[in-house]
C-alpha cells in the first residue's frame, strides 16, 4: 500500500473541486472550480492536467472516459473521482488547515476570524 | 449540431501538437471553452506545452534515458574513435559529442510522449532511436551554419548513428517504454513504479548494459588489432 503523502496547497485546492463537482468534475468543469476557490488568483487550464496527472498516478482520483458531446465537436470528456487514497489526504489537509486557523484566531482574535470570515465571503460573490 | 467552435484547419493544428494518449479530452476541453479565436489559439498556447511536459513525466524513465545516453555516447565516441582519432584527443571533441547525444534524447522523449497509449510492436519502439539519430544528424547542419565549432564531422555523426542505432533499438526491444509497460495494469503508476515489475525490468536493464559495454570492449581489441 502506497503511503499517502502530504498535499500541496494547489493540490488540495484541486481535490476539493473533484469532490464539489461529484459526477461532473473533468478538465472544464475542474478548472472553473479551481479558479472559484483559488480567487484571486489565476490558474491555467495546463496547470491543471498537470496536476489532474500527478494525483492520478499517485492514486489519489480515477478516470474515467464519457460519452461524445456536440458542444466539444463530438469529443468525450476524462471525468475524475476521488478514491479512497485522495478523500484520507484530504481529509488530513483539512484537518490541519482548521487547526491553524484555529490556532491563529486564539492569537489574532475573533475579531480577525470575523475579519477575514466576511472578506472570503465577499470574494466568493 | 455545434453552431460555433474553433476553425477546423486551427482545430486539427491543436490536435497535431497535442499527445495522442490525451488528445480527446484536452482538444474537447479546448472546443468547449471556445469563445473568440484570440482566447482559444491564447488557451492553447497556454495548455499544450503544460499537456506535453505532464506527458512527458509520465512516460519517461530515467534510468531508461541514461542508459540510452550512454549508448549514443558511446556510439559517437567508437566512430571517434575509428575515423578521426585527434577529435578524441582534443578536450572540446569529447564535449562537442554531448551536443547531439542531448539531441538524439530529446527524440527518443518525444517519441514515446507522442506514442499511441498501449503495448508498441518490436518495429514502432525502434523508431525512436531512428527519430532521435535523425534528428541529431539533421540538427549537425543547423550547428555547421551558425557555428562550426559545435559541429561534429560528419563521417563521425554517420558512422556514430550507425553504431548506436542498432544498440539503442535492442535496449529498447529488451525493456520497453514504461507506457508498454504499464498497458492494461489497473493500478495507479506510481505504485507500479514501486512493485517487483520493476525490478525485472532493473535486471534486463543491467544485463543490456553489460552487453553494450562487452560489445565495445570487444571492438576497441580489435581496432588496436
Amino acid at each position: 500500500m502506497a503511503k499517502s503523502d502530504a498535499l500541496g496547497q494547489f493540490e488540495q485546492v484541486v481535490l476539493t473541486a473533484i469532490l464539489s463537482l461529484r459526477q461532473d468534475a473533468y478538465g472544464v468543469t475542474i478548472h472553473a472550480k479551481v479558479e472559484e476557490l483559488a480567487q484571486p488568483k489565476r490558474v491555467s487550464l495546463g496547470a491543471i492536467y498537470v496536476t489532474l496527472d500527478r494525483m492520478e498516478d499517485k492514486g489519489y482520483i480515477s478516470s474515467w472516459m464519457s460519452d461524445p458531446t456536440p458542444e466539444r465537436g463530438g469529443r468525450a470528456k476524462r471525468c475524475y473521482r476521488l478514491e479512497a487514497l485522495g478523500e484520507r489526504a484530504l481529509q488530513e489537509s483539512a484537518a490541519t488547515a482548521l487547526r491553524i486557523s484555529e490556532a491563529v484566531a486564539k492569537i489574532w482574535g475573533k475579531e480577525w476570524a470575523k475579519h477575514w470570515g466576511k472578506q472570503w465571503g465577499k470574494e466568493a460573490g | 449540431m455545434r453552431n460555433s467552435g474553433p476553425p477546423k484547419m486551427l482545430e486539427a493544428t491543436v490536435a497535431f501538437l497535442v499527445p495522442p494518449a490525451c488528445r480527446e479530452e484536452v482538444v474537447g476541453d479546448l472546443c468547449e471553452r471556445y469563445r473568440s479565436l484570440g482566447q482559444y489559439i491564447l488557451d492553447a498556447v497556454r495548455t499544450i506545452p503544460f499537456v506535453i511536459v505532464s506527458r512527458i513525466r509520465r512516460t519517461a524513465c530515467p534510468q531508461m534515458l541514461v542508459m540510452q545516453a550512454f549508448t549514443f555516447y558511446l556510439g559517437l565516441l567508437g566512430a571517434a574513435w575509428l575515423k578521426d582519432r585527434t577529435f578524441v584527443g582534443d578536450e572540446s571533441g569529447l564535449l562537442r559529442l554531448v551536443i547531439p547525444v542531448g539531441i538524439a534524447l530529446l527524440g527518443l522523449v518525444l517519441d514515446d510522449a507522442y506514442a499511441q497509449a498501449g503495448q508498441r510492436s518490436q518495429m514502432a519502439l525502434a523508431r525512436g532511436p531512428v527519430l532521435g539519430l535523425g534528428l541529431a544528424l539533421v540538427s549537425q547542419a543547423f550547428f555547421r551554419a551558425i557555428d562550426a565549432d559545435l559541429a561534429v564531422p560528419g563521417p563521425i555523426m554517420l558512422y556514430g548513428c550507425a553504431l548506436a542505432l542498432p544498440l539503442s533499438s535492442l535496449i529498447r526491444t529488451l525493456i520497453p517504454p514504461v507506457t508498454d509497460q504499464l498497458h492494461q495494469a489497473n493500478i495507479p503508476a506510481d505504485w507500479l513504479k514501486l512493485s517487483g515489475d520493476w525490478r525485472g525490468s532493473s535486471r534486463a536493464g543491467l544485463i543490456a548494459v553489460a552487453v553494450v559495454i562487452a560489445i565495445i570492449i570487444i571492438g576497441t581489441a580489435l581496432v588496436r588489432r
